[in-house]
């Protein structure tokens, strides 16, 4: 341990160097989250299981709906069943994925320790929004493909690879705009720092996702497409794997899309700034 | 190593009367009232060097420490560390700096400490093998070697503090700001953690800022002290002189063989205090030598100390004198 061994180590740039150096960084994150999960086996067993009820609770509403009438806005039953596959594996990776890290963002806030964070030479954003994974939503990634299964052998018709390949692409906008939206809720928290009751808005709101957009008629359509736009979230990507996506929608989405993140980037920044020239 | 010219900082901060009443009118109109945390602050501190910051709860200590660090923007004037300004938080600067709080913990409560070390060199992009060495060489310093595996809820707060430490120098900072990081620990662990940051700052010519309750750790860790009180500087420079300064006068223990006159003794200077054993008296620092004859003349003295009065007391007499010109001040003006 001699004083040379100090430097700072020249840093590697450019955009290869830094995807790796995010790479690695998700990696570790991810194990630790992993570690975390296995220190309570228990727990571990017990949210499984609940991620089993929860999704049987998922079709409930569908399968009454269902019970009394062919179709709905369009939608045969097991087409709308797509729909449901796409809220579930969603819901794997809102609950699995985006949430915890998130909401322990507002706990940093609370207690002062976000300032460990910003000390970081790495990005805040990426650091708070990779620190907590919850393994056991696999089940509902297991849950999901069994929905879409089914839901495929009762249509008949498989969909073609391009139906796929865009099926997946849409699942990666959807993502980005449910992160963007919970980027959003969490950065509130910079200025009101309780945001419970915001983020069980955003669960009921995201609950409307189970649904194709066609269901919902007049200011609730305009809201769920362009405001909270479980459109892009689910209806769009069970198009996609039945083959019926247009382009132009497609384009407009992909457009919208990243719009939420562009903006999304943009709060949280301004968040930042507030939190570090406000707070004590 | 580090340069503040002019430091200011204030906050907004909302106010309202106590009572529901002034609740609800709060949140038609809110009062706000602007909190000058940190006022035309300065001081340098060169590469290597080992300061104490001191100054009474609220004096600005925890806001300048967040702002050398770029965790707050300064309101007005400017700071260095190294060749960086800490708000704009370059990644370069940020390894460069590490800051303790003995109140707050980075270690993630559910898993060891060595995996929170792990994270840190995946996030500050050490190399393995210097990881490695590092932590091997403060484990052994810091005497936590079987402690690192153990979940971090089960460790106590000492162990922690100190793994904490660890995780908090992974990356080899030039720059260390503490944040009362004894807080807390009893006090031989208090002095091993002395021993600890004086080793690093050696090692490795690390400047250190330090603040601190405990009196104990700024006399034995900082030759400087830089003093601040309600946001301004009041004193910068060595602490003894400091000490001198406040309380010119010296502190001389003395242990009879047996009872004598408090008359006797008041004689010599004030008594501070006084019992069968043991006596402590008050006395100028340029009568110490004439005070010193007499009482081995006059008394039966079986052993003889003399010391500078305790920091705690200077600290308390230089922030005492100030509250009372403050009021008088404001009496005059009102």
């Amino acid at each position: 341990m001699t004083a040379a061994a100090n430097e700072v180590r020249p840093r590697r740039t450019g955009p290869a160097a830094l995807v790796r150096r995010y790479a690695g960084l998700f990696r570790v994150q991810l194990s630790m989250s992993m570690l975390t999960a296995m220190q309570y086996r228990a727990d571990f067993v017990v949210k499984g299981l609940i991620a089993v009820l929860w999704m049987a609770v998922t079709l409930v509403p569908v399968l009454v709906v269902f019970g009394v009438r062919k179709t709905v806005a369009g939608w045969t039953f097991p087409e709308s069943l797509v729909v449901v596959g796409w809220f579930t594996l969603l819901r794997a990776v809102l609950e699995g994925a985006v949430s915890p890290s998130l909401t322990a963002v507002v706990e940093h806030v609370r207690h002062g320790t976000l300032d460990f964070v910003l000390l970081k030479p790495a990005d805040a954003q990426f650091l708070v929004s990779t620190a907590k994974i919850e393994p056991w939503h696999l089940v509902d990634v297991f849950g999901s493909l069994a929905i879409f299964i089914y839901a495929f052998s009762k249509i008949g018709r498989w969909p073609s690879l391009l139906n796929l390949g865009t099926g997946v692409a849409s699942l990666g906008l959807a993502i980005i705009i449910l992160y963007s939206i919970w980027i959003l809720v969490v950065s509130a928290s910079f200025w009101v720092i309780k945001v419970d009751n915001l983020s069980y808005l955003f669960g009921s709101l995201f609950d409307a996702a189970r649904w194709p957009i066609t269901v919902f008629r007049g200011a609730l359509r305009v809201v769920f497409t362009f405001v909270f736009p479980i459109a892009i979230l689910t209806t769009y990507p069970a198009m996609a794997l039945l083959g019926r996506l247009d382009g132009k929608t497609a384009a407009a989405a992909l457009a919208g899309g990243l719009a939420f993140a562009a903006i999304a980037r943009r709060v949280w920044r301004r968040a930042l700034a507030l939190y570090t020239s406000a707070s004590s | 190593m580090i340069d503040v010219r002019n430091l200011s900082k204030s906050y907004r901060v909302h106010k309202r009367a106590p009572g529901l009443g002034a609740a609800l009118r709060s949140v038609l109109r809110r009062k706000y009232e602007v909190v000058q945390a940190v006022e035309d602050l300065s001081f340098q501190i060169a590469e290597g060097e080992r300061v104490g910051f001191l100054g009474p709860n609220g004096a600005g200590k925890t806001t300048t420490l967040k702002v050398l660090a770029g965790l707050l923007h300064p309101t007005s004037g400017s700071v260095r560390v190294g060749s960086y300004v800490p708000h704009e938080r370059d990644p370069r600067f940020l390894q460069l700096i590490t800051l303790v709080m003995g109140q707050k913990q980075q270690l993630l409560w559910d898993l060891p400490p060595s995996e929170t070390y792990a994270m840190n060199r995946a996030i500050y992009d050490i190399p393995r093998a210097q990881a490695d060495e590092t932590v091997r060489k403060l484990v052994e310093l810091l005497e936590i070697g079987d402690l690192v595996d153990k979940p971090t809820r089960q460790l106590s707060l000492g162990e922690r503090m100190k793994c904490e430490l660890v995780a908090a120098l992974l990356h080899r900072p030039r720059v260390l700001f503490l944040d009362e990081p004894t807080i807390g620990l009893d006090v031989s662990m208090q002095a091993k953690m002395r021993d600890f940051i004086r080793d690093y700052n050696e090692r490795f010519g690390a400047a250190v800022l330090l603040t601190s309750h405990y009196m104990d750790d700024v006399v034995a860790l900082c030759p400087r002290v830089v003093v601040i009180d309600h946001g301004h500087l009041i004193y910068d420079g060595n602490l003894q002189e400091l000490a001198r300064r406040v309380r010119p006068d010296k502190r001389m223990t003395l242990r009879l063989s047996r009872l004598v006159d408090r008359a006797d003794l008041e004689k010599l200077g004030t008594v501070v205090s006084a019992d069968a054993a043991q006596v402590v008296l008050s006395v100028p620092h340029a009568r110490l030598s004439a005070v010193v004859q007499s009482a081995l003349s006059a008394l039966p003295i079986v052993d003889l100390t003399i010391e500078e009065a305790p920091l705690e007391e200077v600290m308390r007499e230089l922030f005492g004198a100030r509250e009372k010109e403050a009021r008088e001040a404001s009496r005059a003006h009102g």
